[in-house]
C-alpha cells in the first residue's frame, strides 16, 4: 500500500512539474524559432543526392515547410523586407529542381515573387516550368504577365502571352489580351482578369481573400480612370482631384479603398491609391 | 527446381515467422494511413502529393524489409548452424543460394503487394474525398508501372544482400556493404553528372575518368528504377523502357547470384 502511494505521489509530482514545464519549453521554443528560424534553403547539389529516391517526397515536406514558414510572416513580407524574397526564390528553386513538374511551387514562385517586388525570380521560375510542363498554357501565362503588368515591357508580355493562348486549356480571352497588350499600355481591366483567373484556382482562404480586394480595388480603379477621361472629355482638362468629380456629378462620392489608403489623381489623369494595394494597419 | 523451390518456401515461412517483418508492416500501415491526412494540407496538385506519399512509403517498406529482415534470415543461418542441416541434405550450395534469393524475393513481393492493395485503397477513398479537378494528372496505370519498377529495383537490392552474405560472416558488415551500395546506386548518376559538368571545358584526368568508368560498370544503377516523381505527375513510360530496364535487372541480378554461389561454393563453413 505504501508502495503504492509513494509511487503515484512520485507521478504526481513528475506530472506537476512536466505541467510546469511544459509552458516554459513552449515559450522558449517560440522565442527560438522567432529569432532562430532557418530561413535558408539547401541548394539541390546536396539535397538531390541526400533524398535518395525520395526526391518527390522531399519536394513535398519542402512545400509543406515553406508553407507553414510563410503562413505566420505575410505580413512582414510586405515591409520590404529583402531577406524572404531570396528565400522563397531559393527554396522554391530547390523543391522545383527536386520536382521540375510540380505546379503548386511555380504557382507560389507567381503569388509570393511576382507580387512581392521580385518578377524577375518568379520569370526564372516559370521558365524552368515552360521546359518541363510544355502542355501547360499557365507557365507562359504568368510570365507573360510578369512582364507587361510588373515589369513593364509589353512586348515581351504580348510574345508571352500568344504562346500561352495557343496551348490547351487556355482562355479564349488570351488571345485577345495578347493582341491588345501589343497595341496599348496597361489597362486596369487586365490586371482584373488576370486575378480572376487566380482566384479560380487557389483553395487557399487568405490568398482568395487578398485577391478578391485587389480586384475590388483595380475595379474602383479602372472606374475612378473611365470617370477621369470622361471629365477630360468634357472640359479638356484634368481633375485635380477626385473632389472635382463629385462636385461635377460625375460619382457620387470618393470611394474606400479597401487596403484603407486614398485615391489620388495623378498629373497624367491616372489614378493611384496612396495605400500602394498594401494593407494599412489600423490605428489603436 | 524442387530443392531450390522447397528451399524458397521454407525461406519465406521463416521471414514470416520474424516480428520485424510484422513491426514493419504496421509501421507502413499507419503511414499509409497518414497519407489521408497530409494529402488534404497541399493546395492544387493533391494527386501527386497522393501518389508521392504512398510510392515513398512502399519503397521505404521495402527497404526496411530488405535491410533488417532479409539480412538477418541470411545471416540467421550461419550463426545458429542451422546451414549444416540444409547442406547435408543433397542439395548444392548454388541450389541454397538461388533458394535464398527466391525466399528473400517472395517475402519482398507479397509483403509490398499487401502493401500496394492497402495504398490502392485508400487512394480512391483520399480521391473521393476531393474534386477531380485536384488529380488531373492521377493515372493507376503510372501508379503501377512505378510499383513494377520499384519490384524491379528490389529484385537487384536482394541480389546485393545475397552477394555479400555469401562474402561476410557478420550480418552488420552484410548491412553496411549493401547499404552503401544502395547509396552509390542512387547517387552515382548525379555524381557522373557532377563530374562531367565540373570538367566541361577542361580534360578530366585519367585517373578520374577510369574510375568513373569503372564505378558506372559495377555498381547497379538504382536511380533508374525509380520513376515516382513522373508517376506522380501521370508521365507513363514507354514500353522500350520498361523494356531496358527489365532486361537489365535480370542480367545484374543472375550475375550477382552467380558470383555470389562461385564464392560460397569456396567458402569455408565453421
Amino acid at each position: 500500500m505504501a508502495k503504492a502511494v509513494k509511487i503515484i505521489s512520485l507521478f504526481l509530482i513528475l506530472f506537476f512539474y512536466l505541467n510546469v514545464s511544459f509552458p516554459n519549453l513552449k515559450h522558449e521554443r517560440e522565442l527560438f524559432l522567432k529569432y532562430n528560424f532557418i530561413d535558408s534553403a539547401l541548394p539541390s547539389q546536396f539535397i538531390k543526392p541526400l533524398s535518395l529516391e525520395f526526391e518527390g517526397l522531399c519536394s513535398d515536406f519542402l512545400l509543406f515547410k515553406f508553407m507553414t514558414f510563410l503562413g505566420g510572416r505575410v505580413e512582414d513580407m510586405k515591409k520590404n523586407n529583402s531577406k524572404y524574397p531570396k528565400y522563397i526564390f531559393s527554396a522554391l528553386d530547390t523543391i522545383t529542381d527536386l520536382d521540375p513538374y510540380y505546379w503548386d511551387a511555380y504557382y507560389f514562385a507567381q503569388m509570393f515573387l511576382a507580387f512581392n517586388n521580385d518578377p524577375e525570380g518568379a520569370n526564372t521560375l516559370l521558365e524552368k516550368a515552360r521546359k518541363y510542363r510544355t502542355d501547360d498554357y499557365r507557365p507562359p501565362y504568368y510570365i507573360g504577365f510578369n512582364y507587361f503588368y510588373f515589369l513593364k515591357d509589353f512586348k515581351k508580355g504580348s510574345q508571352y502571352l500568344m504562346k500561352a493562348s495557343r496551348l490547351p486549356g487556355s482562355r479564349y480571352y488570351f488571345a485577345n489580351l495578347a493582341a491588345r497588350l501589343a497595341v496599348y499600355s496597361f489597362q486596369h481591366r487586365d490586371g482584373i482578369i488576370f486575378l480572376e483567373e487566380m482566384l479560380k484556382e487557389t483553395t487557399d482562404k487568405r490568398a482568395k481573400k487578398e485577391f478578391q480586394l485587389r480586384i475590388t480595388t483595380l475595379e474602383i480603379l479602372e472606374n475612378l480612370e473611365n470617370k477621369v477621361s470622361e471629365y477630360h472629355k468634357l472640359f479638356d482638362i484634368y481633375p485635380v482631384s477626385l473632389k472635382e468629380l463629385v462636385k461635377n456629378g460625375l460619382i457620387d462620392k470618393i470611394p474606400d479603398d479597401p487596403y484603407g489608403g486614398k485615391f489620388i489623381i495623378m498629373q497624367n489623369g491616372r489614378v493611384y491609391t496612396t495605400s500602394d494595394m498594401v494593407m494599412k494597419r489600423k490605428k489603436k | 527446381m524442387n530443392k531450390i523451390t522447397a528451399l524458397a518456401v521454407l525461406t519465406f515461412k521463416e521471414g514470416i515467422r520474424d516480428r520485424a517483418l510484422a513491426g514493419i508492416f504496421i509501421i507502413a500501415l499507419i503511414m499509409l494511413f497518414a497519407t489521408i491526412l497530409f494529402t488534404g494540407l497541399f493546395g492544387h496538385e493533391l494527386g501527386k502529393v497522393l501518389v508521392d506519399l504512398n510510392l515513398s512509403t512502399i519503397a521505404f517498406a521495402g527497404l526496411l524489409l530488405t535491410f533488417f529482415v532479409n539480412i538477418n534470415l541470411m545471416a540467421k543461418d550461419i550463426d545458429k548452424r542451422t546451414i549444416y542441416c540444409v547442406l547435408s541434405k543433397p542439395i548444392s550450395r548454388t541450389q541454397y543460394i538461388l533458394g535464398k534469393y527466391l525466399g528473400l524475393m517472395l517475402i519482398v513481393f507479397v509483403a509490398l503487394f499487401f502493401l500496394l492493395v492497402f495504398s490502392a485503397g485508400i487512394m480512391y477513398f483520399v480521391k473521393s474525398l476531393y474534386a477531380n479537378i485536384y488529380f488531373k494528372d492521377f493515372s493507376w496505370s503510372c501508379y503501377f508501372q512505378a510499383y513494377l519498377y520499384e519490384m524491379l529495383m528490389f529484385a537487384v537490392l536482394n541480389s546485393v544482400v545475397i552477394f555479400f552474405s555469401s562474402i561476410s560472416s557478420s550480418s552488420f558488415l552484410t548491412l553496411l556493404f549493401s547499404l552503401a551500395t544502395y547509396i552509390t546506386g542512387q547517387t552515382i548518376e548525379e555524381v557522373m553528372e557532377f563530374f562531367k559538368k565540373e570538367t566541361l571545358g577542361k580534360q578530366m584526368s585519367e585517373m578520374n575518368q577510369w574510375i568513373v568508368d569503372i564505378a558506372q560498370y559495377v555498381f547497379p544503377n538504382f536511380s533508374a528504377f525509380d520513376i515516382k516523381t513522373l508517376a506522380s505527375h501521370g508521365k507513363l513510360m514507354p514500353f522500350s523502357h520498361t523494356a531496358a530496364l527489365l532486361s537489365y535487372s535480370v542480367v545484374y541480378t543472375i550475375l550477382l547470384l552467380f558470383l555470389a554461389s562461385l564464392i560460397f561454393n569456396k567458402r569455408e563453413i565453421n
